[in-house]
């Protein structure tokens, strides 16, 4: 895979943030932020325990899926993105994880603005991207801003997270947006 | 289930009309009377599906089966399932679409019955704590029975669904047990990492 290496810059800036398919070789990579409680604090799934388990995850979902990328620092795997179809056919659903060490660095918000520069034209018929993140994450709902998407709503107890129901803001990047530079 | 909802002490022009909800049957008039309106272009403007143009065969069900448990008057109820990239999340939310014949339009029935529908699933089932409805944006008459029936306007969502080919603007509306002064047993997961 063809990446710019370049030195590492104090802040990261968006040059440096690259995205690629996963490979199984990836594996050790995701466990470092698949296995950490504060990276998956968030989320519905994890934090993985087994590296079985992720392997079968990589395998079995990550690298059949429509549409699941590996977010490269300097050539490093530091996390994922993926935008998965709905039941309809113009959304699709994006996702960002990032490992701890990454964070506070820009890179949450280089990688959707990576993602939504490519996905209209890589999926067809999806015309609206959106992401849910929950209603106390701050930092995600900055990057995500930062990234060009709109806060369209809260949607009051709409998703399960480590076994409490909570609200979510949606946010969009429909295909008629401007891209952010 | 069967729900009596009679709105009594509003004034009106002709008698009140009672309000009941029940599951359609395999009969010959919930048929007709399913396809009074389910061929109006008026009443199924804002629907995914066109118009029926042919009543379904007498030999086969009179009624597809997913559509088995509207009323007569038109209303349904879907238990909805969200899937997210890592799998399937447990059932707490429902959706809730209506449409009524065009000759009963004006009158309060889609508010009523809406309002009769969200008591009785909420009554139905403990594990419901969200049901939610989207309104086209160019659909002001449906955004009001949601508001009339007591759900909260959530937001727009833009190029949400897609009707008759093409992707629309939603209005997201949704009553939470909480709205309705109830607390229900935390939600369980069923799945793992």
């Amino acid at each position: 895979m063809d990446h710019d290496v370049l030195p590492m810059p104090e802040s990261t800036s968006m040059d440096t943030v690259t995205l690629r398919p996963f490979v199984l070789a990836d594996l050790d990579a995701m466990m470092a932020w698949a296995s950490d409680p504060v990276v998956t604090a968030f989320m519905t799934w994890g934090p993985y325990t087994s590296r079985d388990a992720l392997l079968a995850f990589l395998r079995d979902t990550v690298l059949p899926h429509p549409w699941f990328r590996a977010v490269c620092l300097g050539g490093a795997v530091v996390g994922a993105v993926s935008v998965t179809p709905t039941d309809d056919r113009c959304r699709a659903e994006l996702c960002v994880v990032l490992a701890r060490a990454h964070w506070g660095k820009g890179v949450a918000t280089a990688a959707p603005k990576r993602a939504v520069a490519a996905v209209f034209g890589d999926l067809d018929g999806v015309e609206r991207v959106e992401a849910l993140v929950d209603v106390d994450n701050a930092a995600s709902q900055r990057a995500l801003e930062k990234a060009g998407f709109t806060r369209e709503a809260v949607l009051r107890s709409y998703c399960v997270v480590k076994g409490r129901l909570r609200d979510m803001v949606m946010y969009s990047f429909i295909s008629t947006d401007p891209l952010v530079k | 289930m069967e729900v009596q909802a009679v709105q009594g002490g509003v004034p009106a022009a002709e008698p009140e009309l009672a309000i009941t909800l029940r599951e359609f049957t395999l009969s010959d008039a919930d048929a007709e009377a399913f396809m009074s309106w389910a061929s109006d272009p008026r009443v199924v403007r804002f629907q995914r599906r066109p118009p029926l143009h042919r009543r379904p065969r007498p030999a086969a069900p009179l009624v597809p089966r997913h559509l088995r448990r509207r009323p007569p008057r038109g209303l349904h109820l879907r238990q909805a399932r969200r899937a997210g990239p890592r799998g399937r999340r447990p059932p707490f939310m429902a959706s809730v679409g209506y449409r009524v014949a065009r000759e009963h339009w004006g009158r309060g029935v889609a508010t009523r019955a809406v309002t009769a529908a969200a008591d009785a699933v909420f009554a139905a089932w403990p594990w419901l704590r969200r049901l939610e409805a989207v309104a086209d944006v160019e659909n002001p008459a449906s955004q009001r029975v949601l508001e009339k029936a007591g759900f909260v306007r959530e937001g727009v969502l833009r190029q949400y669904i897609m009707l008759k080919g093409r992707p629309r603007d939603m209005v997201m509306f949704s009553i939470v047990d909480t709205d309705r002064g109830e607390h229900k047993q935390p939600v369980v997961e069923t799945h793992g990492p």
